[in-house]
């Protein structure tokens, strides 16, 4: 698979406290990956250490196939753009010349696409507006504009939608789509909202310590997320059987209890075991999203 | 860096405080001769060109302070310096930057006052009694001091991340400097002999002091260090710049330069640990 950025075994320390230990994850070329993680995890860590922001004290990541230890990962850098933390935008500026200083540090001939871009994160009509003004929602906006400038591949979103207005959340969804439809950039996204980050994300990694806990696509996740019936019964062997017989797909959890994917009736299947000498001891719906996937995976509780 | 130069530029042409700073050193530079020609219409006291010319000198370690603690500091304010390292720009090249507009800004603030003066002095006050060489020679080292103040600014900026601590550490650094310098100077004017004088007792009767060596001279190592710290502080130069009372322009040029490399270094080594 052709990857955007690949980290291995990357590690950093504040003092005593180990931000990332030994932390690998995989972002391959058009996705959009979501970065899930308690407060304190690691993931702002992670993103200032692969944006230049800070070095890591061991491990390395490779960005565009580059190693962070290359001269030419300056060169790479130009590829991506990011949002660290906050908007990084001058507040006593209008959008139009936060995008100009952008354009001006990117070395870039002219100010063609400017207008375009402004568009494109609908702050065509902000005029002498200064961004101290904004909201927060047309604030971060700005910073992905400003990020966007000189039409990166890759673009780093910490907390996009931090603090945004419902409207915000879904302005700035709409956008991320977009770009990565039509432009196919590939996004890294860290985020704590996970049902905004369900609905964007075609990958997950879950950082927990400093650690990748899991790496999966959103299909991997889907399936294991996927509705399903949880029963327990007293003949595990009988329950298979009658599962091949019916042609419904089945997971074993434990000796008594399966789930199983299929919208069943529940008296056909009492019956249908029933007949193989096998009780049903309960049974009841189970629906796994994204949050019920991190709580099992990660535990509960915030570290701030 | 040419690319981070250009950037800053836009940036500080729309700087407020740029434009208050260059404002100030205008006034200066168009009130200062008027004052003077009409004190020297009342008074009939003999003014000339030479007469604070300089004397810009002293307010451009505050204006500079307040410019560059405000412009630098916004770049960690607004968290826009990141824009820069993450699409590849190097530490390095950031600093040079920032520090390359900060001494555009000093200068710029100078040769506003500068041109103004001789603007609206020439014609009121006359030619300049000093030699054109002295004068320019002054003048260089008045863009030196500017220089070398911006680089101390510069380096407090980039190596502090919070934007009102930065400001308050570049003002008061500047007035200490004027203050400090101001001391000096009283201290190395201290004559070394009090010397005879008369004067009317009590009874009516004249009396004559003889010449004493006044105790607060400072002479040997002391005076040297005094001398020293005088010529090298920028605000020892700057009262010096002012008072048009330069006995080695070379050598405070010298120490100028001296303070741009050395604060610069220190700053470029500091930089790269730091955000």
């Amino acid at each position: 698979m052709d990857y955007v950025l690949q980290t291995n075994a990357l590690c950093k320390k504040y003092k005593e406290f180990k931000a990332l230990n030994g932390l690998s994850m995989h972002v391959p070329r058009g996705a959009i990956y979501g970065f899930v993680g308690k407060n304190g995890a690691g993931k702002t860590t992670l993103i200032r250490l692969i944006c230049g922001l800070q070095e890591p004290e061991s491990g390395e990541y490779t960005l565009y196939g580059t190693k962070n230890t290359d001269k030419k990962i300056l060169n790479a850098r130009r590829r991506m753009g990011a949002v660290v933390e906050l908007p990084s935008i001058y507040l006593d500026m209008t959008a139009r010349d936060n995008l100009k200083q952008q354009y001006q540090i990117l070395g870039l001939p002219s100010y063609d696409g400017l207008e375009d871009l402004l568009k494109l994160v609908g702050l065509e009509n902000t005029g002498k507006k200064k961004a101290r003004n904004f909201s927060l929602g047309m604030r971060q906006r700005l910073g992905i504009a400003v990020a966007l400038a000189g039409d990166p591949d890759f673009l780093v979103l910490d907390e996009p939608v931090n603090g945004l207005d419902p409207q915000g959340i879904i302005e700035i969804r709409e956008l991320i789509l977009k770009l990565n439809r039509e432009q196919q950039i590939t996004f890294l996204i860290s985020s704590h909202i996970l049902d905004e980050l369900s609905k964007l994300a075609t990958h997950y990694g879950f950082i927990d310590q400093g650690r990748l806990v899991k790496e999966l696509t959103a299909k991997e996740l889907e399936g294991l997320c996927r509705k399903c019936v949880r029963v327990e019964v007293t003949n595990m062997p009988a329950l298979a059987r009658t599962m091949e017989k019916l042609t419904i797909e089945y997971k074993i959890i434990s000796r008594s209890t399966a789930d199983l994917f299929a919208k069943i009736r529940v008296s056909d299947l009492v019956t249908a075991l029933e007949k193989e000498d096998c009780e049903v001891i309960s049974m009841q719906e189970h629906d796994e999203s994204l949050e019920s996937y991190y709580m099992n995976l990660l535990g509960g509780g915030s570290r701030e | 860096m040419s690319r981070l130069l250009r950037a800053n530029f836009f940036r500080m042409v729309k700087n407020r405080m740029f434009w208050i700073g260059t404002v100030c050193m205008a006034l200066i530079g168009t009130l200062l001769p008027f004052a003077h020609y009409q004190m020297m219409i009342k008074e009939d006291y003999p003014m000339y060109i030479d007469n604070g010319f300089f004397v810009g000198a002293v307010l451009i370690g505050i204006l500079l302070a307040v410019f560059c603690s405000l412009f630098l500091g916004t770049e960690y304010h607004d968290g826009t310096i990141r824009n820069k390292i993450i699409v590849g720009r190097t530490r390095s090249a950031i600093y040079l930057a920032n520090l390359i507009t900060c001494i555009a800004a000093g200068f710029f603030m100078c040769a506003a006052q500068f041109i103004l003066y001789l603007c609206a002095g020439l014609p009121l006050l006359g030619p300049f009694q000093m030699e054109p060489k002295t004068v320019l020679t002054l003048t260089l080292c008045v863009f030196l001091l500017a220089a070398s103040l911006a680089s101390i600014f510069t380096l407090v900026a980039m190596c502090c991340q919070n934007k009102a601590l930065t400001a308050v550490i570049c003002i008061l650094t500047a007035v200490f400097f004027l203050l400090f310098g101001a001391y000096l100077q009283t201290k190395l004017n201290e004559p070394e002999i009090y010397s005879q004088y008369q004067y009317v007792n009590d009874n009516g009767e004249i009396e004559t002091d003889e010449a004493a060596p006044n105790p607060h001279y400072i002479g040997g190592t002391k005076r040297k260090l005094y001398e020293f710290l005088f010529d090298f502080l920028p605000g020892g130069q700057a009262l010096q710049f002012s008072n048009s009372d330069v006995k080695n322009p070379n050598l405070l040029m010298l120490y100028s330069g001296i303070m741009v490399v050395g604060t610069t270094g220190a700053g470029l080594a500091a930089f790269r640990k730091k955000i």
